[in-house]
């Protein structure tokens, strides 16, 4: 049996997002910049931050995420994220480890509607011919720096961004939502992946990156949709699972 | 119609010091008795870093003892990889050459380049170049067998004349193969004179249509060796058992179980965008298969499991697809114990075996090419 998560759950959940509904009102977000590197961690701390539902990747490896969104119900904003991938069942996805954003009001839709638990802090994108270039910061501090250098232009239809899980607390008990957006790629580069300022303490302590793989830079058309899935975040995912009615 | 079988040797944890131990002597017993009841080849994969999926990273190691240990099976490499992190292409010559000398000329020479980012990553291969890397090895490797001295100046490697030793057995040369995971491959295969080996679980419609373009196109091939090898082989699960529920119940565990482990791999496509490698590769076909239509009896179409009479039944569906060689995988992380392993390729020996014609087939002999 392939290894688990050892996440203490009930622990996690005193500071995960409260999701008010398993049914929000879905967003549409388009004209969305994005700069995504992905890199292998360290093991063990990785491990121990994933709930026992999921299996570590092999090998343990982290997206590092700055994405701007121009349009929005609750306006324009800025949301960085870093995700430690994982196996729910067989399928990769990347379980949230922590998120800045810029926006209070986007904050609390986020964290109400998907689970995002979110900080406020200072979050910008740069995109130029030669690195897309995303920051978040707080109280003046720089936490995470991530660069997709020297991108080179490649069909959208190859980049995976993966869906993301959340580990939530709803009517009085923990589950995994799993947030599923849909993109249409405008445009797609891949570039070397680079992380020149990460601050592991300001996003939980699991995640110390060790070797890079890849960075892409994107503008999509994309979308939050009503979550169709939820888990037992103590269950292995194919036993865990449930679709929600709502779907 | 001829039958292989087929070891990614898969290890679960908990790895203590048996573990692998257990693993390797379990294969190389159901070798020797594959090898006695008249299956024609044993292939083991090259594979790196994929915890408990595949222990396998030295398959000529395991092959040369298959050899040593067997009389008739033919060994094959299934597959090389053909990327030069990995591999350099003339330790790659040297050992195929060697193995088919202590074989005395068994040997399958399967050639690929890897599909997944864990071993991709692992060796910091660029998944932009694999395709290249494997074309300009696989034009290599023949010369460096069948030249007394070789030389090379290439894009991936590059070397002054010198004689590359041992030259195999087998001349000209061992058949040459290819991988064959996502749809397009067979083309690469028919399109050099090489056989097109499956590693995934595709459908009767879908391999019937892969082996049509595969035999026309290699009709008109630009071979990379001195011999064409016309060969469409598909991989399959076998669990042969008398009574037919249990068949179907045991070798679903066994399936379900490799399934699942296979799903934990990080596929290069998952991790790296590249045109290279357009589909998730065998993660894609095994995943779609397990999703798909079952038979009444509780296994997807094409399955080897159940009892005799049902396995002739889908195996004869793939011979009518035009498939000439069917390798089985017989176990998943010791799903099955080694007592019923061994009992279900005696019984498929027995009762499958004979309702095929050509299944056994002596051992090729030195000079006599595919």
């Amino acid at each position: 049996m392939p290894v688990r998560g050892g996440l203490d759950v009930s622990e996690a959940l005193a500071s995960a997002a409260e999701l008010a509904s398993l049914n929000p009102q879905p967003w549409e977000l388009p004209g969305a910049r994005i700069v995504q590197a992905s890199l292998e961690i360290v093991e063990a701390p990785a491990e121990a931050a994933i709930p026992p539902a999921l299996h570590p990747s092999i090998p343990p490896y982290a997206t590092f995420t700055v994405a701007q969104f121009p349009e929005s119900p609750a306006g324009a904003f800025n949301l960085a994220q870093v995700r430690i991938v994982a196996r729910a069942g067989i399928r990769p996805r990347g379980f949230l480890v922590g998120a800045v954003t810029n926006s209070e009001q986007a904050a609390e839709a986020l964290a109400a509607g998907w689970g995002f638990a979110c900080s406020m802090g200072e979050v910008t994108l740069t995109a130029r011919h030669d690195q897309w270039i995303g920051r978040a910061g707080r109280d003046g501090e720089t936490v995470l720096e991530v660069v997709c250098r020297d991108p080179q232009v490649i069909n959208g239809s190859d980049v995976d961004l993966l869906d993301s899980l959340h580990l939530v607390r709803h009517d009085g008990e923990g589950l995994i939502v799993q947030v599923d957006p849909e993109y249409t790629y405008r445009e797609a580069s891949r570039g070397a992946a680079e992380l020149p300022v990460f601050a592991p303490g300001a996003w939980g302590g699991a995640v110390h990156p060790a070797w890079p793989n890849v960075a892409v830079a994107v503008v999509v058309d994309t979308d939050l949709p009503a979550p169709r899935f939820v888990m037992d975040p103590n269950k292995l995912a194919i036993e865990g699972t449930r679709r929600l009615e709502s779907a | 119609m001829k039958f292989g079988i087929f070891y990614e040797l898969s290890v679960p944890r908990p790895w203590d010091a048996e573990a692998e131990h257990t693993v390797y002597m379990n294969a190389l017993e159901q070798v020797r008795l594959a090898d006695r009841v008249g299956f024609d080849q044993v292939w083991a994969v090259e594979h790196h870093f994929l915890e408990e999926y595949s222990h396998c990273s030295a398959p000529e190691v395991f092959l040369t003892a298959c050899a040593a240990q067997t009389e008739r099976i033919r060994v094959g490499h299934g597959i090389v990889i053909c990327v030069p992190e990995f591999n350099h292409p003339v330790r790659i010559a040297e050992r195929a050459a060697a193995l088919d000398i202590v074989s005395g000329g068994r040997l399958e020479f399967g050639t690929g380049r890897s599909a997944t980012w864990t071993e991709l990553g692992g060796f910091r291969a660029n998944p932009d170049d694999t395709k290249k890397s494997w074309d300009e090895f696989v034009h290599a490797i023949p010369k460096m067998w069948t030249q007394e001295r070789f030389s090379h100046d290439g894009h991936f490697f590059s070397m002054p004349s010198r004689a590359v030793l041992p030259k195999p057995y087998q001349r000209p040369h061992p058949p040459m193969w290819v991988a064959m995971s996502s749809p397009g491959t067979e083309f690469d295969a028919a399109d050099r004179g090489m056989g097109a080996l499956g590693v995934n679980f595709a459908s009767f419609t879908e391999t019937e249509q892969r082996v049509k373009e595969y035999r026309r196109r290699i009709q008109s091939c630009d071979p990379v060796g001195e011999i064409v090898t016309d060969q469409l082989a598909s991989v399959n699960f076998l669990f042969c058992h008398p009574d037919d529920a249990q068949g179907v119940d045991i070798g679903m565990r066994m399936i379900r179980t490799f399934q699942y482990m296979a799903g934990q791999l990080d596929m290069a496509k998952e991790v790296f965008p590249t045109r290279s490698y357009p589909t998730a590769g065998l993660l894609a076909q095994t995943r779609r298969q397990a999703a798909g239509p079952g038979d009444e009896r509780g296994a997807p179409e094409g399955i080897a499991v159940g009892n005799p009479g049902q396995i002739v039944e889908q195996l004869k569906k793939w011979e009518a697809c035009g498939v000439d060689r069917i390798n089985f995988l017989l176990n998943a992380a010791e799903n099955i114990p080694q007592e019923q392993v061994l009992a279900s390729l005696q019984l498929f020996a027995d009762e499958v075996m004979p309702a095929f014609a050509g299944a056994r087939q002596p051992a090729a002999v030195p000079g006599g090419g595919s």
